[in-house]
């Protein structure tokens, strides 16, 4: 009696063993979530304020789009399901974003990692999402070095890997025989990687260039820098900041007397209102930048809205005129979007096998979604181009490649 | 050896510029022994009010001083009463009012951002003046030699009145030994206002000259600002005034060289000078034993 007793009870616990089991496996299958919880961290303060708050905002915009329609279509469950943005304010330092990127994944436990804006906030969540086996969705953190090694937690989706972005400006250059070309760039990941590649490139086709020295990346005081740079006589000078560093090199080079016949700087072409506003027409005048989207339109796409109808419809909703980092926090949504209608398990690693899946049969509104084994984003390159006077303003014109080309160049620049 | 000169010039004009930007930290130190972790955000108030006084009134940003020192007397004024006599009263002033200034200084940060956004705001340079001044052959924008004009006047109108007038020898005293100026029948009180209120006009002066020397001003610069003015003033003396010219100059003048030859490593300077300093002579370049009480 003792042994059948003991025989059935063994019977129920294995049946009750198999019955957690089978639920551990597909419980999340089997009832999806009330809601997507997308974790971000954005910056009201600090160096990154102005890009981070610009990209958060325009994830926002998406999520408040979606959620209009009844939220994402999650393939995993058959149905739409609507969004949630848990962020919290990391103040531009990476200590804090740290702290609170953990917070997101273990105590928030969100769906989906989103990291805040640039390199430099970027850089701390790349390895707490692979230690966390959680697919981190990276919109502009570019820096080289997050993309040396095959990975499955790490996706760049709104800008190509910064090591990339050089491409073609230094085909630009070899292109235009320039032989004299000065480097001045900030010391991150963002800035040294491009220059780095730059470089490379340039060395490749038999230029050294005469000047290449990195600096702080909180730099504000170019005047000196600027004297000692013109000592090498450059004809091109190319100066890899952020936001901050392009106003006050653009500023003093414009009160500094002196005059170089090409000059590059990145930011015109991504916040293209706020250095207008802050170095004015005649100093950006013939300067040459890499122009992102809306400033270069992509009608075509087979993912959210193209360019001209998100800037239409972004400025209706929030009054604003889109900048590319608006674009490319929304941008970052479209993708989070195709990958949940895509995966066919609600898992990271599901997640990411969407995102690969999706890489090189994606268009969206900065151009063709295609990332590598790495994690980075090698569609979506940046032309080159000068902004050159139109009235009282500033018009962008493709110069490079020819294939993208909307105008011509000038070159040398004219005197100010 | 042009570049030399250059940095060397080039040197000297920021370091006296910086000079300003540090004297009015080191002037509210000496006078009330507190550290006004806030003096950056002070000195970011400058810059705005520069850039308010060109955008809105049309005026030249350089009225942005006068703007300065009457934002430094509504502003001090309250604040003064509203905290320095009860952190006077408490058992250690000085680490009281690091914690309260450093709350104050978030207060600002975030007045700043609701009122200015985070973008930054720049003026344009020609306000001050579109050409270059040379000197040994090499030329700086005007803006540079008038900021660093503003900076030496200033800093001398605060000399004579420490050692031309009755109320500076009264600062001096209470700088020198608080308890015996209240001793001695000076009014602590009343020249510790002044002072702080001296100290946040000196702070608001250096601001209108940020937008032009800096770039652009927005509110994330207060608290880099405050770093470089503590080490400025731990170079040259900590609560003597004129001795944070001297550590402005070096300042001005280890940026600039590093600049010019080893650019990446630029902003280590103010933090390694304060370093060497610490260790080498802790009362500063020009220093006595000042915080003796």
């Amino acid at each position: 009696m003792r042994s059948l007793i003991r025989g059935r009870m063994a019977w129920v616990l294995a049946a009750v063993a198999a019955i957690l089991v089978a639920s551990l496996g597909t419980g999340r299958a089997a009832s999806p979530p009330s809601e997507i919880n997308i974790g971000t961290l954005y910056a009201s303060t600090g160096p990154f304020a102005v890009s981070s708050e610009s990209e958060y905002r325009g994830l926002q915009f998406w999520a408040e789009g979606v959620n209009k329609e009844g939220g994402v279509f999650v393939k995993a469950f058959d149905k739409k399901i609507p969004v949630k943005i848990t962020a919290f304010d990391d103040q531009s330092s990476t200590s804090t974003a740290t702290t609170l990127y953990n917070q997101l994944i273990t105590q928030n436990k969100v769906d989906i990692l989103v990291a805040d804006f640039g390199s430099v906030l970027t850089s701390v969540a790349v390895p707490l999402a692979a230690e966390h086996h959680m697919l981190l969705i990276d919109p502009t953190g570019s820096g080289a070095n997050f993309f040396t090694q095959k990975t499955d937690y790490l996706a760049e989706v709104s800008l190509p890997a910064s090591s990339v972005w050089p491409v073609p400006l230094a085909l630009f250059l070899l292109d235009h025989k320039i032989q004299r070309v000065a480097v001045i760039f900030g010391s991150n990941d963002f800035d040294a990687s491009q220059a780095e590649t730059l470089k490379a490139l340039l060395e490749k086709g038999k230029v050294s260039p005469v000047y290449f020295h990195a600096v702080p990346t909180t730099e504000s005081n170019y005047q000196v820098l600027l004297h000692t740079l013109a000592a090498s006589h450059p004809d091109a000078v190319i100066e890899f900041g952020y936001a901050g560093n392009d106003i006050s090199f653009l500023r003093a080079l414009a009160s500094s007397g002196l005059h170089f016949d090409m000059v590059f700087t990145v930011f015109p072409g991504q916040l293209f209102d706020l250095l207008i506003k802050n170095v004015g027409v005649k100093t950006l005048s013939y300067t040459l930048t890499y122009p992102t989207a809306p400033l270069v339109t992509y009608e075509k796409v087979t993912n959210g809205l193209n360019t001209a109808d998100f800037v239409a419809a972004f400025k209706k909703a929030t009054g604003r005129d889109a900048n590319f980092l608006d674009v490319a926090g929304y941008n970052a949504g479209v993708i989070i979007e195709k990958m949940l209608g895509t995966a066919t398990e609600f898992s990271q690693l599901a997640f990411h096998s969407a995102l690969m899946e999706m890489s090189g049969n994606t268009t969206t509104l900065v151009g063709d979604f295609k990332i590598n084994e790495n994690g980075a984003q090698v569609g979506e390159l940046l032309p080159v181009a000068q902004l050159q006077p139109e009235g009282r303003g500033l018009k962008i014109v493709v110069v490079y490649p020819s294939d993208k080309a909307t105008g011509k160049l000038v070159n040398p620049a004219p005197r100010r | 050896m042009a570049l030399l000169e250059y940095a060397i010039i080039g040197g000297i004009l920021y370091g006296i510029f910086f000079s300003l930007v540090g004297v009015g930290l080191n002037l509210i130190f000496g006078v009330l022994r507190m550290i006004n972790l806030a003096h950056g955000q002070f000195i970011v108030l400058g810059g705005f009010g520069a850039w308010i006084v060109y955008q809105y009134l049309k005026l030249n940003p350089a009225f942005g001083i006068v703007l300065s020192i009457i934002g430094a007397i509504i502003i001090g004024y309250p604040l003064y009463w509203a905290v320095v006599p009860r952190l006077q009263k408490s058992a250690d002033p000085e680490m009281l009012s690091f914690i309260l200034f450093f709350g104050l200084a978030q207060m600002i940060d975030a007045a700043m951002i609701l009122g200015f956004g985070v973008s930054q705001r720049s003026v344009p340079t020609e306000t001050l003046g579109a050409g270059n001044i040379g000197l040994l052959g090499q030329t700086f924008p005007d803006s540079w030699w008038v900021a660093a004009a503003v900076a030496v006047l200033a800093i001398l109108g605060l000399y004579l009145f420490l050692t031309r007038t009755r109320l500076g020898f009264a600062t001096r005293a209470v700088t020198a030994n608080r308890a015996e100026a209240l001793a001695s029948g000076i009014e602590v009180d009343r020249i510790s206002l002044l002072s702080f209120v001296i100290g946040l006009a000196l702070a608001g002066v250096a601001g209108v000259f940020i937008p032009f020397l800096l770039g652009s001003v927005s509110p994330s610069l207060g608290d880099g600002l405050t770093t470089t003015s503590f080490a400025i003033i731990i170079i040259g003396s900590l609560g003597r005034p004129i001795g944070t010219v001297v550590g402005g100059l070096v300042f001005g003048l280890g940026t600039m060289l590093m600049e010019t030859y080893l650019p990446s490593w630029s902003d280590l300077v103010p933090y390694a000078l304060l370093v060497i300093i610490v260790l080498v002579r802790p009362s500063g370049l020009l220093g006595r034993a000042v915080r003796q009480t």
